[in-house]
């Protein structure tokens, strides 16, 4: 290979200045946002979970590669790791951007009203109603245990198991173990992501190989704790929205959501950091035709995952399951959002980059449309999992036209935290070299072909 | 003219293949570039492990096993989707868990499976096929040299019916490449 020097570092690109961008989009995103919360607190609280959670899953899948590539001691990806650590260590910043999310609980999930005392209250009230209807005493034998002698419509029966399943998920889904969980989970992300970074670029100048051997022997335990914390962030923040509504597979579908954007955001930023001559000759075909084939892998993964979840639901069709769904595919707008994620989340890409030649000829472009369609279909499928719920929150039924009502706070929100999230990422890159170049692997790394 | 060529003859046979001995992969991968540029097709290089860039060297086209592959997925996709409707929807009508006969959602496992089973026997048989196997012997196989090939020795071979063949000026060519040995290797097939 040729001996052109290269310091592998963004100053003079446009990548230097990037971070003022996104902080700027950020700031504007947000003063946006906090106009939105005067104007209508409920949007608003629907809006910035969208937003709030959609680049929470990016920062999270890039955790999940980085770790990936130590566990497995991976030497093909050392030039573009360094753009996935980046990525991975600001979230961190999360925390600070789950502020307004704590703060607007109470218009986003359900359990946080007492619904043992409301469906009680709610049930005592039908009751007088169907009294005034009925003989009380002729019934007696089809009453409910708890109002022995007292004539029950379905609707009250209704309102009472509703309220005695609330009541028995309150030992998970109460104000204080939630925020307990929730700073659990930051802890963990904060300390995981910290070392993992700190240990990286501190080989850049000391080359020493401990800090690999570190990486690689923190990596397998992180995976576990990065896996159930991300589960259980999931259904406590998007799962739980829907407090009646269960899916044990749901962590495992928010991974695979979280792998394939984070795939796409990897291929999309190495590819414009080759193009910048910030990577210089590190990053080759050969890696973009490895991310491609991952980017592929786990878009199948999804899709997977994804029908498995609709299936079992569908195939069961347990009431208390089937509400998820009913909320999406019934005749309405929701389900037209559903067939675009079949369509263009799942088959479009899958027949352009199914082939090895998308992935390595056409200058890659290709694969770039195909990461760029999976990233923007991508805040679409995490606009259907938490925007459906507002929808519910006000009562308006699935099949109504007005049930799918996107706002100008939905952008102004993703804006607001995606310019923060990234303004954190686009920094880091910009203080450090885009590939770890006291990698021993480097040089494996940057001449490695697939065979 | 230094290398020693040895032939290995059978009762009745014809020259089949150019057998060329290197010790190391570059040297190997040299010779398979002459004689792609000299324009040979039928030829065939034996290492003890793959040798990255090794396909570029010989001037390999990009396989066509994917295009069977996915004639064959494609075959199996549209065979299950038959499969399920004829049975299904149109000989045995019958309502199973409240879906109607035809309901697609219950399409797609089995869709998944006959696609991947076929894709699978689209792979594995258009593989033997195009490498046309099984085959039982081939001349190579009579060098006792030739073993080494999975060991520490690097050959290439050029059959002698590709139409570029010829005695003495293929020859020649192998040996400006400074193999170890060149071995004629005799068969006796029509």
């Amino acid at each position: 290979m040729s001996a052109e020097k290269t310091d592998y570092r963004v100053t003079g690109t446009a990548w230097a200045g990037a971070w003022k961008i996104a902080a700027g989009v950020g700031v504007l995103g947000l003063a946006g946002a906090g106009y939105g919360y005067t104007v209508d607190a409920q949007r608003f609280a629907f809006s910035y979970l969208f937003g709030f959670f959609a680049f929470l899953v990016l920062a999270l899948g890039a955790t999940f590669f980085v770790l990936l590539q130590h566990v497995t001691n991976a030497g093909w990806s050392v030039t573009v790791r360094r753009t996935a650590e980046v990525f991975m260590s600001a979230l961190p910043i999360f925390a600070l951007l789950f502020l307004p999310v704590a703060a607007s609980m109470d218009h986003l999930y359900p359990w946080t009203h007492d619904h043992a005392a409301v469906h009680a209250a709610a049930s005592h009230e039908h009751g007088e109603a169907a009294e005034e209807g009925h003989a009380p005493a002729a019934d007696e034998g089809h009453g409910h245990d708890h109002q022995a002698g007292q004539v029950l419509s379905e609707e009250q029966i209704e309102h009472q198991l509703h309220g005695e399943l609330m009541a028995s998920k309150s030992p998970f889904l109460n104000r204080g173990f939630f925020f307990g969980r929730a700073i659990a989970y930051f802890l963990i992300w904060f300390l995981l992501t910290r070392k993992l970074f700190a240990n990286s670029v501190k080989q850049d100048t000391t080359k020493d190989l401990g800090l690999t051997a570190s990486s690689q022997g923190m990596a397998p335990a992180s995976l576990v704790l990065l896996g159930l914390t991300t589960t259980f962030a999931s259904f406590d923040w998007v799962m739980s929205l829907l407090p009646g509504w269960y899916s044990t597979i749901f962590g495992v579908q928010i991974f695979a959501a979280s792998m394939v954007v984070s795939l796409a955001v990897l291929t999309l930023v190495t590819y414009g950091l080759r193009s910048s001559g910030a990577s210089g000759k590190a990053i080759t075909t050969e890696h973009f035709h490895d991310l491609g084939k991952l980017l592929f892998g786990f878009n199948v993964f999804w899709a997977y995952i994804s029908f498995s979840q609709f299936f079992l639901i569908w195939y069961a069709s347990i009431p208390e399951e089937t509400v998820f769904f009913h909320m999406r595919w019934s005749d309405g707008p929701w389900k037209s959002v559903s067939v675009a994620i079949v369509v263009l989340h799942f088959l479009v890409p899958f027949l352009m980059l199914i082939s090895r030649n998308t992935k390595r000829f056409f200058g890659q472009k290709v694969l770039l449309l195909g990461a760029s369609l999976l990233l923007v279909m991508h805040f679409v499928e995490m606009y259907w999992q938490v925007l459906p719920n507002y929808a519910a929150a006000r009562g308006v039924l699935p099949t109504h036209a007005e049930s799918f009502a996107p706002h100008w706070l939905d952008l102004a929100c993703l804006l607001g935290v995606g310019g923060v999230y990234l303004a954190a990422v686009f920094y880091r890159m910009a203080q450090h070299p885009v590939v770890p170049v006291g990698d021993p692997r480097m040089s494996r790394s940057a001449h490695f072909e697939n065979a | 003219m230094s290398v020693e060529v040895t032939t290995i003859s059978v009762p009745g046979g014809r020259p089949a293949v150019v057998l060329a001995e290197y010790d190391s992969p570059g040297a190997c991968m040299h010779a398979a570039e002459k004689l792609r540029d000299a324009g040979f097709t039928r030829f065939d290089a034996h290492t003890p492990f793959p040798v990255h860039g090794m396909d570029g060297a010989m001037g390999l086209p990009d396989s066509r096993l994917g295009w069977i592959v996915f004639g064959m997925g494609l075959t199996g996709l549209l065979s299950a989707i038959a499969l399920i409707t004829y049975c299904n929807g149109i000989d045995y009508a019958l309502v199973v868990g409240g879906k109607p006969p035809i309901s697609y959602p219950s399409y797609v496992p089995v869709c998944f499976e006959l696609t991947v089973l076929f894709s699978a026997f689209g792979a594995v048989f258009g593989m033997l096929g195009m490498n046309r196997l099984p085959r039982h012997h081939h001349p190579v196989f009579e060098s006792d040299r030739f073993r080494a090939f999975s060991d520490d020795k690097f050959f290439v071979s050029v059959e002698c019916a590709d139409p570029k063949y010829d005695t003495a000026s293929t020859q020649a060519l192998l040996e400006g490449t400074h193999p170890n040995h060149i071995e004629i290797i005799e068969d006796n097939e029509s």
